[in-house]
């Protein structure tokens, strides 16, 4: 191998995944709504959403897996209804769940996945080699993948969906679950794939994943797009800055964020957090959530101000989920 | 090599044909056949590596096997007992067709274990035909089976004195028989477990198929012998047609006729299971 990845594009441009106005509808529960996303050649395409947004939804319809109700969407020039086959060939799938034989070997698991797709025995097992190494399991490629960590499962997995050399990659919450360096790794994983020429798309819920891989982000909520586009346009887009307050412990959220209120401002309760976010105009601001909170006698333990982040965005324009109210 | 080259396109892929859209891809597909032969390879080799799979499936017939001859042999046999066979000449043949039931079932639990692991997940996103993982489910556990059925029949001549008077010829043509009855009962379960997709509803189904199935046929006494009304089961119970061919076939007696509904009620549940299983399995997960 002389190279990296030689884009051999069909002609009509570089575009890799293309969702138009893609719905799709369980009995009464719309899953999806009209939803629109694009990724180019050698992108990382992030969704961001929480538990029951539609990212995994819409990995399932641009991977062929479930056709939509309406709309129309294509990975690498094909039609998802039109080729199921042809997208299969060229588009690898890591979901939520490791996805391997538990009764193979993590190295048979991968020459098996190689020899369904069309290579001899000996190039499968030349290619589940060098994914092993390059994924780091030599040491686990004769165990069984029961006897793995998460994060060694998970890493077999993505190995697993890039044995046929796939153009587009769908990660559904690849780091969900997984400890830090475990993370980091991964993360390290997805840039190389992306230098390689590989078009990534993502789920997730964390917002320094989106923020640090992916070149363009879709905020999903409740089966729609509510916004997208790169990071810095979403940052700008919110354009605010944040105060954030802990207030004492056995504090009423709701008695603190009336007495907010009341100073005419909106504050956002981060129950995950035992948080207050307040959107400030100026800096004198926080010196008004302070006296606001002081004068109906909650104490505050911690202050903090904030640029825009996505977890900002994610706050200003998701629908509020459980464990959020404003 | 660098990672940047392991994980981009191989230069050994083929370019694109002009009438093609899209790019390279590195290996074009399998075919069906190819598909089939590589995944039933996979469950065999499970087999192999896990030789408990063999062990445990062996252990049911074995133990029935060994349980009602040394229970029933010295038992005085019911009026319509064919005259001067033993009670293990008569019960092998049912012994064996229970091992087809277990091993049908079996099938079906293959398939929903695959479900579970996320291997079916697996394969539907790649450009597989779904109905290979099927067909390889029913091939592999119809070796398992032939291997069970035949480590029994050993067993059954050098432990207990088996001798059928039909001969190894008859013999053989018997144990075909059963093992197409496997393979065709085993699409009946791989339908189930396509519907159903979970090993409980199963596991429950498997205990409420065998029981009747094999109790209301001729596999532990014959028909005339039963109570009239679980005689009337038995008599429409696909297994009962199974059962007297085997037995007919292996001691050279009258009734191997009843191959010709056995065949025929095999054949038609392997083409309704086959296509219920189809079109189950092609749901979405």
């Amino acid at each position: 191998m002389s190279g990296l990845a030689q884009p051999t594009a069909r002609t009509g441009g570089d575009i890799m995944i293309e969702a138009d106005g893609v719905s799709k509808v369980f009995g009464s529960l719309r899953a999806l709504d009209s939803v629109s996303v694009s990724a180019r050649r050698g992108t990382v395409l992030a969704l961001l959403g929480h538990n029951g947004a539609g990212k995994t939804t819409l990995v399932n319809v641009l991977t062929a897996a479930l056709p939509p109700s309406s709309g129309r969407a294509a990975v690498a020039g094909f039609d998802v209804s039109r080729d199921p086959h042809e997208v299969r060939k060229r588009v690898g799938l890591t979901g939520q769940f490791a996805s391997v034989d538990a009764q193979l070997s993590g190295r048979d698991n991968l020459v098996l996945l190689a020899r369904l797709l069309g290579a001899d025995r000996k190039s499968a097992r030349a290619r589940a080699d060098e994914l092993l190494e390059l994924f780091g399991l030599q040491d686990f490629a004769a165990r069984r993948p029961g006897t793995y960590s998460g994060g060694l499962r998970r890493r077999l997995d993505l190995a697993a969906s890039l044995v046929g050399h796939p153009d587009v990659v769908f990660l559904d919450e690849p780091t969900t679950g997984l400890d830090p360096s475990s993370r980091l790794n991964l993360w390290e994983i997805v840039e190389d794939l992306v230098a390689g020429g590989t078009t990534v798309l993502l789920t997730t819920q964390y917002l320094d994943e989106a923020d640090r891989l992916a070149d363009s982000i879709a905020v999903l909520s409740a089966g729609a797009v509510i916004a997208s586009g790169t990071a810095a346009e979403l940052k700008s887009k919110v354009g605010q800055r944040t105060v954030t307050v802990t207030p004492e412990d056995g504090t009423d959220p709701a008695v603190a964020c009336e007495a907010i209120r009341r100073a005419g401002l909106e504050p956002v309760v981060d129950r995950a957090n035992g948080t207050i976010v307040v959107v400030i105009e100026a800096s004198k601001d926080a010196a008004v959530v302070i006296r606001a909170l002081d004068g109906a006698g909650i104490e505050v333990t911690e202050l903090s101000f904030g640029e825009p982040t996505l977890d900002d965005v994610y706050l200003t324009l998701a629908e509020r989920p459980t464990g959020f109210a404003s | 090599m660098t990672t940047q080259q392991i994980l981009g396109k191989p230069d050994s892929a083929p370019p694109a044909p002009e009438d093609t859209p899209g790019p390279a891809i590195a290996w074009d597909g399998s075919s069906f056949l190819t598909q089939v032969r590589i995944l039933t390879g996979r469950s065999l080799r499970a087999l192999v590596t896990d030789p408990g799979v063999i062990v445990f499936g062996l252990a049911q017939p074995v133990i029935l096997l060994f349980m009602l001859t040394q229970v029933f042999s010295g038992m005085g046999m019911p009026p319509h007992f064919p005259k001067g066979i033993s009670y293990l000449d008569f019960v092998m043949p049912a012994v064996l067709v229970d091992n087809a039931v277990h091993s049908a079932i079996q099938s079906g639990i293959g398939v929903v274990d695959d479900l579970k692991n996320g291997m079916v997940a697996r394969l539907r996103s790649l450009p597989i035909h779904p109905s290979s993982l099927l067909i390889a489910r029913s091939l592999s556990n119809l070796v398992r089976a032939a291997v069970q059925i035949a480590i029994v029949i050993v067993l059954a001549v050098t432990v207990l004195g088996y001798s059928p008077k039909g001969g190894v010829g008859k013999l053989l043509a018997s144990a075909g028989l059963v093992l197409f009855i496997t393979w065709t009962l085993g699409w009946a379960f791989i339908a189930a477990a396509a519907w159903l997709r979970r090993a409980e509803p199963m596991q429950n189904l498997a205990v409420i198929a065998i029981f009747p199935l094999l109790f209301a046929s001729s596999a532990y006494m014959p028909v005339d012998d039963l109570p009239t009304w679980l005689g009337a089961v038995a008599k429409a119970n696909p297994l009962t047609y199974a059962i007297d061919t085997t037995r007919a076939l292996a001691l050279d007696l009258p009734g191997a006729g009843a191959v010709v509904p056995a065949l025929l009620i095999s054949v038609g549940i392997a083409v309704v299971g086959g296509v219920l299983a189809a079109v189950g399995f092609r749901r979405p997960l």
